[in-house]
This record gives C-alpha cells, structure tokens and sequence, in this order.
C-alpha cells in the first residue's frame, strides 16, 4: 500500500496545477450579480406564464382587463357603478326585513301540515274577520312587513297574510 | 497590544452567519442568497470546471446550479450543511451534463496563474528539456485535462473533490451519496488510471 501511494505522490504534485488553473481576472466579481438577475429573470417570467395561462382559459376576461388598461376612467366608473349596486343591495335588504320570517313560517307550517291544511294561515284570517265582525279593533299590519314576492318568489305568501285595520269596525 | 480586524456588522448579510443567510433567503430575501453565492461561488465553479475542462460550460453549470438551488431552498430542511447540499446540486447537475454530452470535448482551459511557476513540485516535473517553461506548463496543463476527461464522471469527481479541491472522504461520501469504501475504491482506480494516461509525464 505505501508502494502504490509513493507511486501516486507525483501524481498528486501534477494534480496540483489544476489549482493554478484560473478564471479571467473580475469573474467572480460579477457572477453572483448574473445569478441573482437569472433569478429575478426567471420568477418575471412565471409572473408573465400565469398572464399567458388565464389568456388561454379566460381570454374574456384578460379582454376585459385590458380595456381598463386601455381607459383608466373607466376604473373609477365600474368601480363607482359597483358601489351604487352594493348601496342598492343593503336597502332593499333592510325593506324586505320580514321577507325571511315569512319564509321559515312557511316552512315550519308546511312541514307542521303535510296534507297542506295549515292552521296557522287560516286562524289569522278568521281572527281578524272575528274582530271585525263583533266590533272590535281589526288588526292592522304594517304593509312594508308583508313578504316581497320578486325577492323570495313566495307569491304564496301574501295568502298567509290579510291586511288588517285598527280602525273601530262599523 | 494588537489590532484586530474590525468584525463584519452582524446585521448585513456579510456579517451573518450562514444558517441566518439561509432562512432569509428560504423566505425570498435575494440580498441573503446572493452573499451565500458570493460565499460559495469559487468553490462551484472550479468542481464544475475541473469536471468539464470548458470555462464557459462551467461558468452555465455553476449559475445554474445555483439557480436551483435557489429554487429548491424551501425544500432544504437543514438535514446537511447548506455547503454540501449545494454542492450535490452542482455534482449531480455536471454529472447529467456531461452524460449528455457524452464523449464530445471541447476543452476550453482557463490560464494558469502565475504562482504555478513558483511552485516547486511542479518545476520538479518540468522536462528540463522544454524550451521554456510557459510552454512546459500549458503543455502539462492540456495532457493532465485530457486525461482526466478519459475517466468515467464518478471517477473524475472523486480525483476533482479530493486531490484537487481537498475534501475529505467523508465530505465526497456525503456530496456523492455513497460510502466511504466507495469513496476510497474509486479514488485509487482513477488514480491508477490517470497514471497509465500520463506515463510520459510522471516518473516510474
């Protein structure tokens, strides 16, 4: 064995002139620039890959975008025309309050009733034609509570309900 | 009483230590990556370029190597130090090139610098013969890349690692994923190659 590494000591001193072997003078000042812009370079080009697949699913929509590109105005007046449907929404949400009440008495009488006699609906009426009939005050509700038929589609609902009247009955 | 060297600000990256440098650049921090590229940079490139003799092909490998190791950084788990898993990425990476390659060289040696000529074990190999000793030493410099290119990857990445860069057997274990019986195998199979290739320039 110290034969054969005696054998490789000159091969070991040849060996060492691959240590002298060096790149042009300021490459390395520059390399770890190269590396960081490749880096840079290549996430860029994901950021444009992910533009290039919605083009390809959604090309509609990137359509769309563009033309705000193209007229910024445009920006402010969807933005302002968005805002103006959200104001919308919370208003005819706060009118229509008892809209879900009605529904879930629907419900709970419906499924209270499976043959569809439902005793709740018909008390109401008979109470207020009860009172009207002998003389007392007839019940009047508020007509913004009834139930809004084009928001829930319930136009059931307005059977459930008789408009009555606190007026002394005649 | 002597001076010391002021110490590096802890608070710039190259002030900081390495593990520090690594989980800021594992969270995207390119100012932390690049000062670990500055750190390690001179070592890729010369395993890269003693692999492939080509200074350009090894200027590509190593930045890409580096590429993906930046790219891989979240998947680095602390497991080995971030110097050897760097440099498994750099082996692997070169070893896949020059497969591709496959026997097609194109030698593209770098100049040797000038304390070679002041080095006297290499002077001692120099054939007094040699009209100058410029001449001698590119000459030397071409048999000696020739003939490491004549062994298999594996082989001339145990040489490169160990006779040329010096790492020890334990660290090219762990770079290549193999034993260390492995490690010391290959070494002395390529040694005993690249001695039967430059016959003409080491005495007997």
């Amino acid at each position: 064995m110290n034969e054969s590494q005696n054998d490789f000591r000159e091969l070991k001193h040849l060996l060492k002139l691959k240590r002298h072997e060096s790149p042009p003078p300021g490459f390395f000042e520059h390399f770890s620039d190269e590396v960081v812009n490749r880096i840079r370079a290549g996430e860029a080009r994901s950021q444009s890959s992910v533009a290039e697949r919605l083009n390809d699913h959604a090309p509609w929509l990137v359509n769309f975008l563009r033309v705000f590109e193209a007229k910024p105005g445009l920006i402010g007046g969807f933005a302002a025309s968005l805002c103006l449907l959200l104001v919308l929404g919370v208003v005819l949400a706060e009118h229509s309050e008892s809209g879900p009440q009605n529904v879930f008495t629907t419900a709970s009488t419906e499924s209270a009733s499976p043959d569809g006699s439902s005793a709740v609906p018909s008390a109401v009426p008979e109470f207020a034609s009860v009172g009207a009939a002998e003389g007392g005050i007839a019940i009047s509700t508020n007509a913004s509570l009834q139930p809004v038929a084009s928001l829930f589609g319930q136009a059931s609902g307005a059977s459930l309900f008789q408009p009555a009247s606190f007026a002394p009955a005649h | 009483m002597t001076m010391s060297e002021p110490a590096a600000n802890p608070n710039t990256p190259a002030g900081m230590l390495e593990g520090d440098l690594v989980k800021r650049a594992q969270r995207g921090d390119l100012q932390a990556y690049d000062e670990l590229v500055k750190r390690y940079q001179e070592r890729i490139y010369a395993t890269v370029y003693h692999m492939t003799s080509n200074h350009e092909d090894a200027n590509d490998l190593a930045q890409e190597a580096f590429i993906k190791a930046y790219s891989a950084l979240k998947s680095f788990k602390g497991g080995s130090t971030f110097y050897t898993w760097l440099y498994r990425i750099a082996v692997n990476k070169t070893i896949n090139f020059l497969k591709q390659r496959k026997n097609k060289f194109h030698l593209s040696l770098n100049d040797i610098d000038f304390n070679a000529e002041h080095d006297p074990d290499l002077m001692a190999l120099i054939s007094d013969k040699t009209p100058t000793r410029d001449v001698a030493l590119s000459e030397l410099q071409k048999k000696l890349n020739e003939a490491l290119l004549k062994l298999s990857e594996p082989h001339r990445m145990v040489v490169v690692l160990h006779d040329v860069q010096g790492q020890s057997h334990d660290e090219i274990a762990e770079i290549m994923g193999c034993n260390i019986g492995t490690v010391r195998s290959r070494l002395f199979y390529a040694r005993q190659q690249l001695q039967g290739h430059l016959a003409g320039y080491i005495k007997s």
